[in-house]
């Protein structure tokens, strides 16, 4: 099974990224959405919506990918299996903002919510209302 | 990459994609034998498919097939670089034997090293649960075609009544990090139960050690549970892990049991909640992997909850082994003949009924 991944820009005072996610995100393609995130950091994004709206699977990989996103977008060096865990720890009380999750269908809000990822992520309805909540916290 | 073709060509992978590569920087290519296997392929990030998998016996490539991919794949460059490799393979003259016998002694060097890692790791698991009169316990541990991070562990604890204790836990990613983490985890958790008030302390435990002692980046869904087995009363805690199912007696719906915290390894505080459960003489109690519900048909359709659900109503009333042999079959069918993607896990523990 494979995923699509679409990505938009939105203009405005902090320019965002919008990731669109299409498909199963799982074991076979979870290394290909931490390459996509690390391709967009390096071309200048600091702000990303992952759009989750179409996403029908999200495997246990999904979060390692998810985790690594963070990491990422808090411009730390991804995938250190020596200091993995380092960034969650500097989370702290705050959620972050610099990736926020958009629309998941409850298949895949149920595994954010039993596996406790939600902690690292500020859920929005969809798109939307991300990109509102985006624009105004910048 | 050169690779070594038996009676055939030298085959330099990475010169017959250069000129394409001009025009897509993100073009690979892979070669299969005609049984679906990767005989070689090349890819722009180390550490990928980029080694030969195994040695390239004369005839091989018969019936296999040249997969492309890359941004630009689809505008007809795949069929230009499968047709640039077959004049490759039969216009050169070389044969580097020597080097096609390296390869595959390396390959099997490493097959044999994940064989026997495998074998180590079946050994981990208990596979033969422990014997608690007047309850029926069994369970199923299947490893994927690589080594897996599946584990779980049923034994009588120290305490007071030694009730019986569960753990079925799941270290996400595959491959010898899931394993060493899961052998470096299991009686790390045993410890836990065994030195802690309750299953959520023992993972809260397990927790704070592994985030601030361990660092990777793998990390665990875990369940501990503990089973009063004079009274059935069970008390389970949940970090990120599938929930469990309790199968009644009297025939109503199989009902999950709800209630879960964050992932172990992933925060420095769990704060899971401590679930209770009785289960009546007759009841089942069963723990599973997501392997389960992950499995895939050839088709590409889950197994999912639902299934699994289906497979319980038609082993009401049967034994724990029944139930989980039953559960393992359909899995299996559904799947087909490839190995499973996941590794598989699955326990019940069934109160007996009063006679």
């Amino acid at each position: 099974m494979s995923m699509d991944t679409t990505v938009e820009h939105v203009e405005g005072a902090v320019p965002i990224t919008i990731l669109a996610l299409e498909g199963e995100l799982d074991a076979s393609n979870f290394q290909d959405l931490i390459d996509t995130v690390k391709r967009l950091y390096d071309d200048g994004t600091r702000k990303l919506i992952i759009d989750l709206a179409n996403l029908r699977f999200m495997a246990s990989s999904g979060l390692v990918a998810l985790h690594s996103i963070v990491q990422i977008m808090q411009g730390q060096p991804p995938l250190d299996p020596e200091g993995g865990w380092q960034a969650l720890h500097s989370l702290g009380g705050d959620t972050q903002t610099e990736v926020r999750l958009a629309g998941p269908q409850p298949a895949v809000e149920r595994v954010l919510q039993r596996t406790g990822l939600d902690r690292m992520f500020v859920v929005h309805a969809d798109r939307y209302t991300a990109i509102d909540a985006a624009s105004a916290a910048a | 990459m050169k690779v070594a073709v038996e009676g055939a060509a030298d085959l330099d992978l990475d010169a017959v994609v250069a000129p394409f590569r001009a025009v897509d920087p993100g073009l690979c290519l892979r070669i299969e034998g005609a049984d679906g296997y990767p005989i070689a392929s090349t890819t722009l990030d180390p550490p990928g498919l980029d080694a030969v998998t195994r040695a390239i016996p004369g005839g091989a490539l018969a019936g296999g097939r040249i997969r492309v991919w890359g941004s630009a794949a689809g505008g007809g460059l795949g069929t230009a670089i499968a047709e640039s490799l077959s004049a490759a393979l039969a216009a050169a003259p070389v044969t580097d034997l020597a080097l096609a016998a390296q390869h595959a002694a390396n390959a099997r060097r490493i097959e044999e090293e994940l064989a026997s890692g495998r074998r180590l790791q079946r050994a981990f698991v208990a596979l033969k649960p422990p014997d608690v009169p007047g309850y029926d316990i069994a369970s199923h541990y299947e490893a994927a075609r690589e080594v897996g991070g599946d584990f779980f562990d049923l034994f009588r604890q120290r305490h007071r009544g030694h009730p019986l204790s569960v753990v079925i836990a799941d270290v996400t990613g595959k491959g010898i990090a899931a394993a060493l983490l899961m052998a470096f985890v299991r009686p790390l958790l045993r410890a836990a139960i065994e030195h802690t008030t309750g299953p959520a302390a023992a993972l809260e435990r397990t927790n704070k050690i592994l985030v601030e002692e361990r660092r990777s980046f793998l990390f665990i869904t875990a369940l501990a549970g503990r089973l009063d087995v004079r009274t059935g009363h069970l008390c389970f805690a949940n970090a990120g892990h599938e929930l469990p199912l309790i199968v009644r007696a009297d025939g109503s719906q199989p009902t999950w049991l709800e209630g879960a915290g964050p992932l172990v390894g992933a925060f420095p505080r769990l704060d899971v909640p401590e679930i209770s459960a009785d289960l009546a003489p007759g009841d089942l109690a069963l723990f599973y992997t997501d392997g389960v519900t992950d499995a895939r048909s050839p088709s590409g359709e889950r197994f999912d909850e639902w299934r699994l659900l289906e497979t319980l109503e038609d082993t009401r009333a049967r034994t724990a082994q029944e139930v989980v042999s039953a559960i393992a079959d359909k899995v299996g069918e559904f799947q087909g003949p490839a190995p499973p993607a996941d590794d598989i896990t699955i326990v019940a523990i069934r109160r007996l009924p009063v006679a």
